[in-house]
């Protein structure tokens, strides 16, 4: 262990005894937990490094405890700024490493801020490609670069959905098609690309980042939005009052938790202090054979 | 155009028309003529296949790693190995005058037709840049974060090999090594 390493663990050991994370209650799961789910963590915007990411990623792991949950889909901007080994050593392996150890797996999707060579980083699950996608149990899952939405990008886009098993369709990419974030807003130009593709072929729900809130966007043509950018970043106070927004939250940092059981996909949003500030479920609809 | 990229070309087009042909409230973007593309292109394809042959022959292959410093030392070394390659590259050797002009054209054509708004909109959401100097062989900027390149533009411009990239930086439209995360020439003043 070198220098470094002492450094950054000792920055650790400050993070955790100057703010004492309160003992996980059992009321404070909201979700079913049932046998065989499909359990996932949604975090964006939180490559950091700051106290903020570090205090999150201690409550996914207190959480973790009671929601096992299997992997973790990260919304874009993995890491900021320089992208050396200490660097991503500071912002993503040492925050997640009890996630990691558990063997939990991290799926990671392209934020502006983000080196497109974090595509070979293993610990990504990227597979060296800019956008891909996996399965697990009946969900689909497609991570998607919207940095770049090229021609060739878009007909793979349409062609894995096309071809996507009968189930839940869910994409995931950095930024928001719908947000009542005032700093950014919402991205027309990529709505316009993506969601006829969405809504053809039947997606049902979008994660993003982007936006340093968290916002539960009201369903747009049948597909549910959720805006998760505040896992380490936060732009308090910028959501605007809009027509858009089911949920929204600005004051604290937050990360969402999400399980699919079936038909019915059950999720809930949980603040830095452990606040739950959103939950609920959506169930998918039957898919009627044309 | 080699026989897998016309393909993904077309089906790319008949997907587009698919999807353009749903109406949305945001407003559908229009189709692109069906006009043959300007002879700068093909000249402009030739460059960057040019560029790319020589790249590539100085390039190892990467596979996924855990460890970080790999990647970090990979992109270091093709860069090296690229500039060391294109000692002599100025500005303008893939971005002729009369290439530069049509990408010109084109850019403004986008700013300017149906969707222009959106387009807009997509690239000044990107952050702020200010006082970044480019140059042909530099460093595209570590901590600079990326502008969306709208999807309506990319549309009407010739596609890239994997591993070169459009990227805007301000008022500069760039072509990038993505890889080596090199800026491999430049058009300044062609964002609006």
């Amino acid at each position: 262990m070198n220098i470094r390493h002492m450094r950054h663990l000792t920055f650790l050991l400050v993070v955790l005894l100057s703010r004492q994370i309160p003992s996980l209650q059992a009321q404070d799961i909201t979700l079913p937990v049932k046998p065989g789910s499909v359990r996932f963590a949604a975090i964006g915007d939180m490559g950091t490094g700051e106290p903020a990411q570090y205090e999150i990623a201690q409550r996914m792991q207190q959480f973790h405890q009671k929601f096992p949950f299997t992997f973790v889909i990260m919304l874009g901007d993995n890491i900021y700024g320089g992208k050396s080994p200490s660097k991503l050593m500071k912002k993503f392996e040492i925050p997640y490493k009890p996630l990691l150890d558990a063997g939990v797996h991290f799926y990671a999707t392209l934020g502006n801020h983000d080196d497109t060579n974090e595509r070979f980083y293993k610990l990504f699950n990227m597979n060296g490609q800019q956008y891909y996608s996996f399965k697990k149990d009946n969900v689909h899952f497609l991570s998607l670069d919207t940095n770049y939405l090229d021609p060739q990008q878009v007909t793979w886009i349409a062609k894995e959905l096309a071809n996507a098993p009968t189930g839940w369709k869910i994409c995931f990419f950095h930024h928001p098609l719908y947000s009542s974030g005032a700093f950014h807003g919402s991205s027309t130009e990529l709505r316009v690309v993506l969601e006829p593709l969405f809504v053809k072929n039947g997606v049902q729900v979008v994660f993003a980042g982007h936006e340093h809130v968290y916002e539960r966007i009201k369903p747009q043509k049948g597909i549910h939005y959720f805006t998760e950018g505040a896992s380490g970043q936060l732009r308090a106070g910028n959501l605007k009052k809009t027509d858009l927004t089911a949920v929204g939250y600005d004051k604290d940092h937050s990360f969402l938790l999400v399980e699919i059981s079936g038909d019915d996909l059950y999720f809930q949003a949980v603040s830095r202090t452990g606040v739950t500030i959103d939950s609920g479920t959506i169930r998918r609809p039957v898919e009627t054979i044309p | 155009m080699q026989p897998n990229r016309f393909f993904r070309a077309v089906v790319f087009i008949m997907v587009l028309a698919g999807v353009l042909w749903i109406p949305t409230a945001a407003g559908a973007p229009q189709a692109p003529p069906s006009s043959p593309a300007p002879a700068a292109f093909g000249d402009f394809a030739q460059r960057v296949q040019q560029y790319v042959n020589l790249r590539n022959a100085v390039v190892p292959r990467l596979r996924t790693t855990k460890q970080s410093k790999e990647i970090v030392d990979r992109r270091q070394a093709l860069a090296q190995n690229i500039r060391e390659m294109r000692q002599n590259a100025k500005p303008g050797d893939i971005f002729t005058p009369e290439i530069s002009e049509e990408f010109r054209r084109m850019i403004r054509s986008t700013f300017q037709g149906a969707n222009a708004r959106n387009v807009r909109r997509t690239i000044r959401q990107g952050e702020p840049v200010a006082g970044w100097k480019l140059t042909v062989n530099g460093d595209y900027p570590e901590d600079l974060p990326l502008t969306t390149v709208p999807p309506t533009l990319l549309l009407c411009l010739p596609q890239l090999p994997s591993k070169v990239a459009y990227r805007i930086i301000g008022h500069y439209f760039v072509l990038q090594d993505t890889e080596a995360r090199l800026v491999i020439d430049f058009i300044p003043g062609a964002i609006p």
